[in-house]
């Protein structure tokens, strides 16, 4: 019997029961869990209407755009790279409103500096809801509320932006350091001094950091917002493509990718000077 | 004569383990005390709940003849005020000057956008420069926390107790990240600043020739209770 005991080791202790235990549960639970997965995942290629039959069909109408959109249309390259400018400066200014939005709210949201958890949750809940819509959403309703043009962009970047700007913000405050916040609390100064002298400059870095990932992020994303209407490059695209244009739909996609290389670019110089 | 910190009956329990168990000490100006204690026998505790980071279930807490433990959140903050506190890990501001961390005593007075941009009065400069110059630390003013040594930081952090003013200065493991030729020195600061200044220190260590070296009185503390030394007093 010893030599069994010897051969099998010595007695698990409760602990490595308990972890034993819980990798059984986990390799039992595994397998319906895969199946649930291959489920789910067969669902949604039947509701996305995967066709790839279709997609051949396609194929030769797309070739046929390609080789129509050789040579580029760059006749009216001046007012592409205006739109384009437009685009940044949609990106720019909405990303900066919603830094100024963002600010407050990720003092209120991050927990180790949170004023109080009864406005802590409704801060989470608000930038959790302002995250959660694409400023392409909030792009669509602001082009109602404001007309057609850049400045619903504007708006729909900030509302979407501050949310995630927020909660990134908030989740670097978290992670700063305790022990300069406790040196400044013992001087009695209050929570917003606290905050400025002894976790700001300790964040300033990685907070830079994530608004110009998030600049570089918007210019990407806000090349589309002109389908909907809100201004800049998009809106040449939507109509070049309307119209079949597709030598000037090949200048468009060059220009922005042009725009969003150079801005990816220099965004990442700047992050990695930060850093 | 009142003494700078005067503590009584200091209880404090987390479940069921008995943190503090009914502390009684007290410390004269110009006194510096040692706690000894193995970890876990209750030296943090107790400084945790002096400045109430931590609060104490019972007891009594006057520095300077003022009570602290009866007081709320606002009138707490300004009592925090007159006690400086030296820590472990120093707890500076890593990006900062040594002036500016020397500055975070002087917080509750300064406009917040003074706070933010770093930009101090000249008067208060001054002071920081003198309290720097007071740890030997002048030179190293405008250097950034980070660059400076472990020793060094202990310095600027005993520069920022300093500039409290206090007359109470409670130095939680000061040298305990240091090696031994920094941990004398600073060990020898807080003794010739807690003699020139009547600042009232106490102090933790591990080591008890050290605090047999610096400190005017040695207490010993094990299972949150002081069991040795009170009676020197």
């Amino acid at each position: 019997m010893d030599i069994v005991k010897n051969a099998v080791g010595p007695a698990p202790r409760q602990g490595e029961q308990d972890d034993l235990a819980s990798a059984v549960v986990s390799r039992t639970a595994f397998v319906p869990l895969l199946g649930l997965g291959v489920a789910f995942y067969a669902l949604c290629v039947h509701v996305a209407d995967v066709d790839f039959i279709r997609l051949v069909e396609g194929l030769p109408r797309l070739a046929g755009w390609i080789a129509r959109s050789w040579p580029p249309d760059l006749s009216e390259i001046d007012v592409l790279a205006r739109r384009g400018l437009e685009t940044v400066a949609m990106a720019t200014v909405g990303v900066s409103f919603g830094a100024i939005i963002a600010a407050p709210l990720c003092l209120l949201a991050a927990r180790n500096i949170a004023v109080s958890p009864l406005l802590a949750l409704p801060a989470r809940w608000l930038l959790n809801a302002l995250r959660g819509i694409d400023s392409f959403v909030f792009a669509l309703i602001f082009v109602a509320a404001v007309g057609l043009g850049p400045f619903a962009g504007v708006l729909g970047v900030a509302l979407h932006t501050a949310g995630s700007i927020a909660k990134l913000w908030a989740e670097t405050i978290e992670t700063t350091e305790p022990g300069p916040v406790e040196a400044a609390r013992m001087s009695g100064a209050g929570r917003l001094r606290v905050f400025l002298h002894a976790q700001l400059p300790d964040a300033l870095p990685q907070l830079s950091s994530i608004l110009l990932y998030m600049w570089e992020f918007n210019v990407r994303a806000s090349t589309v917002l002109g389908v909907v209407g809100a201004g800049g490059i998009g809106q040449e695209l939507k109509n070049s493509v309307d119209l079949l244009q597709f030598d000037r739909v090949l200048t468009i996609l060059l220009v922005i990718l042009a725009m969003v290389t150079a801005i990816d670019q220099l965004s990442a110089w700047l992050r990695r000077r930060l850093s | 004569m009142t003494p700078a910190l005067a503590i009584s009956g200091l209880s404090k329990r987390f479940d069921n383990v008995i943190a503090l168990a009914d502390v009684t000490l007290d410390v004269a100006g110009g006194e510096v005390v040692a706690v000894l204690g193995p970890s876990g026998s209750g030296k943090s505790t107790l400084f945790r709940c002096i400045t109430r980071l931590t609060e104490p279930d019972a007891g009594r807490i006057q520095v300077d003849g003022q009570p602290v433990d009866p007081l709320g959140p606002s009138a707490l903050r300004r009592a925090r005020g007159d006690i400086g506190v030296v820590f472990q890990q120093f707890n500076l501001v890593r990006r900062r000057s040594a002036l500016a961390n020397v500055m975070t005593a002087r917080l509750p007075s300064l406009p917040l956008w003074r706070v933010a941009l770093g930009r101090y009065p000249q008067a208060l400069r001054e002071q920081a420069e003198e309290a720097l110059r007071a740890v030997d630390l002048d030179a190293q003013r405008d250097q950034r926390a980070d660059t400076l040594s472990g020793g060094q930081q202990q310095r600027v952090a005993i520069a920022r107790a300093l500039m409290q003013e206090s007359r109470v200065l409670l130095a939680d493991e000061p040298v305990a990240s240091l090696d031994p030729d920094a941990a004398r020195m600073v060990l020898a600061l807080m003794r010739r600043l807690a003699k020139s200044r009547g600042l009232a220190v106490l102090c933790t260590l591990h080591q008890p020739h050290l605090a047999a070296e610096f400190a005017d009185r040695t207490l010993h503390m094990r299972s949150g209770q002081i069991v040795a030394g009170a009676d020197d007093a």
